[in-house]
């Protein structure tokens, strides 16, 4: 039997809510089987359903974008399981072998290369004033995981087991890469723009700000140790406002 | 009415804060879009877009993989926004050094929304146990409603870290105020670009991109050559 185009929505919908029980010991295990059930009650008589309903309640992680491919095929499985047809894998072990590379692949692209992305270009409208900046980051942010979240889920069920060649000829790795270069690209525009715009309020010499480099590579190194965001911050403020003051001191002296 | 303030606050807190992980994760939980719609409802959208500046790139380099849990600058942006807000009416110091003052108190205190965030997954598990428990009574009811409720402690996590901001803040900044409103005059700005390139550095330092150092450079000169030149 195939699912009707209604369940298949249902369970979609029921994806956005995958990490909503989100734990340390089967971490999206219960959102999987939660995303699952409209369909598994579809396919499956009572008996049958709570066996394959512990099955799906394990341990579950894979990147929140690509889930819905995982959770289509598995569906398609399920659905030549139920009609006693030969699987090409065993649904556990295809969700184990999917969802930690989906993982990676789903962290460097999306979290790692197009979110700095889409903030680097928000960004520059933000700080021009444009209030309709976060509006360009969701849009230029979102249209990507959309498409995944949708055609993965429809090439999925689709496809079945073999969804899995649809991701892999999209050569997203390369795709990630790609995104974070142009990422440091637009960030390295953006840090310029911010640094001369600075530069000319307050009426210094517009040269001095390719200084900036120096204390932006150093802070950088210093964070790939290990220092935290967070100390870097305060350290930074602290220096900054001492100065400050020390240069308010230096110049009420030399008026004097 | 710091109160009406603190509860469009509370709202926002609550809708962002589902975003970074129990639901949807379309990036409203981001600084850029937490704290210039919380200052919109408060009727001040540009002090939010300043926040959203200062805070967006500071922590965007710490990816939620597996079970990291990053700072949570979301509800940083969004304390940080309603406390310059509603104490800007209050101490009649509509300014930049109040903004950036609730800032430098609002971003320590982001790390408490790891702790929360922290107990609400370890809360789950026992949503998890009672699920598997309804499964075997065969309640699916049951085993749907536990995931649920998941949602409900990945609310109070964001309520939660969201509260600790805003009333530390509340009790600490006008007591120091008038001792840092001073100093912070004659930093104010450059405060104000740090943040931002504070966290560009962060980024720079920590992305697995070999050529990043390279690429960065070359874009900033340029950049920076072409604004000083045209």
């Amino acid at each position: 039997m195939s699912l009707s185009r209604v369940t298949r929505i249902h369970v979609w919908f029921r994806m956005l809510l995958l990490q909503g029980s989100w734990n340390f010991e089967r971490l999206q295990g219960l959102g999987f089987l939660y995303a699952l059930l409209p369909a598994l009650k579809k396919i499956y008589r009572r008996e049958e359903l709570l066996k394959v309903g512990k099955e799906h309640l394990s341990y579950f992680n894979t990147h929140p974008y690509l889930a819905p491919a995982v959770a289509a095929a598995v569906l398609k499985l399920e659905e030549q399981r139920a009609a006693k047809e030969e699987l090409p894998v065993a649904i556990s072990d295809f969700k184990e072998m999917v969802a930690a590379p989906y993982a990676a692949i789903g962290d460097a692209l999306f979290w790692g290369g197009l979110r700095p992305l889409a903030a680097g270009i928000a960004l520059f409208f933000a700080a021009k004033g444009i209030l309709w900046a976060p509006v360009v980051f969701l849009l230029l942010y979102n249209a990507v995981p959309i498409w995944f979240r949708v055609a993965g889920f429809v090439r999925g069920y689709r496809l079945g087991v073999q969804s899995v060649e649809f991701l892999q000829r999209h050569r997203l790795p390369d795709w990630a890469i790609h995104t974070k270069e142009a990422a440091i690209v637009v960030l390295g525009g953006f840090s310029a723009f911010l640094v001369f715009q600075q530069l000319q309020q307050q009426a210094l010499p517009s040269w001095l700000g390719l200084f900036t480099l120096l204390p932006m590579i150093m802070l950088g190194l210093i964070a790939r140790k290990g220092v935290s965001t967070l100390m870097l911050t305060l350290l930074t403020a602290i220096i900054i406002v001492l100065a400050g003051l020390f240069w308010a001191d230096l110049t009420s002296w030399v008026a004097l | 009415m710091i109160a009406v303030d603190l509860l469009f606050g509370a709202l926002v807190s609550l809708l962002c804060g589902l975003d970074r992980t129990a639901l949807l994760q379309v990036m409203i939980s981001r600084p850029l879009v937490a704290a210039p719609l919380v200052a919109w409802l408060l009727g001040e959208p540009l002090v939010g877009l300043q926040v959203g500046v200062m805070v967006e790139l500071l922590w965007l380099a710490r990816l939620p993989v597996g079970a990291a849990i990053p700072p949570d600058d979301t509800q940083v942006s969004i304390a940080g926004t309603v406390l310059a807000i509603s104490l800007g009416k209050a101490l009649h110091a509509d300014s930049l050094e109040l903004l950036l003052l609730c800032l430098l108190v609002a971003i320590p205190l982001g790390k408490v929304g790891q702790f929360f965030d922290h107990a609400a997954r370890q809360y789950n598990v026992r949503l998890l146990n009672r699920a598997e428990t309804a499964l075997a009574n065969g309640n699916l009811f049951a085993v749907e409603f536990q995931h649920l409720r998941g949602i409900l402690s990945f609310s109070l996590a964001a309520i939660g870290t969201y509260s600790f901001i805003v009333v530390s803040g509340l009790l600490l900044i006008p007591l120091c105020w008038s001792l840092v409103q001073h100093p912070l005059e004659h930093s104010s700005s450059w405060l104000q670009l740090a943040l931002p390139l504070v966290g560009v550095a962060v980024i720079l330092g920590t992305i697995n991109v070999s050529r990043a150092l390279t690429l960065f450079c070359a874009t900033f000169g340029t950049a920076f050559l072409l604004m000083w030149l045209v």
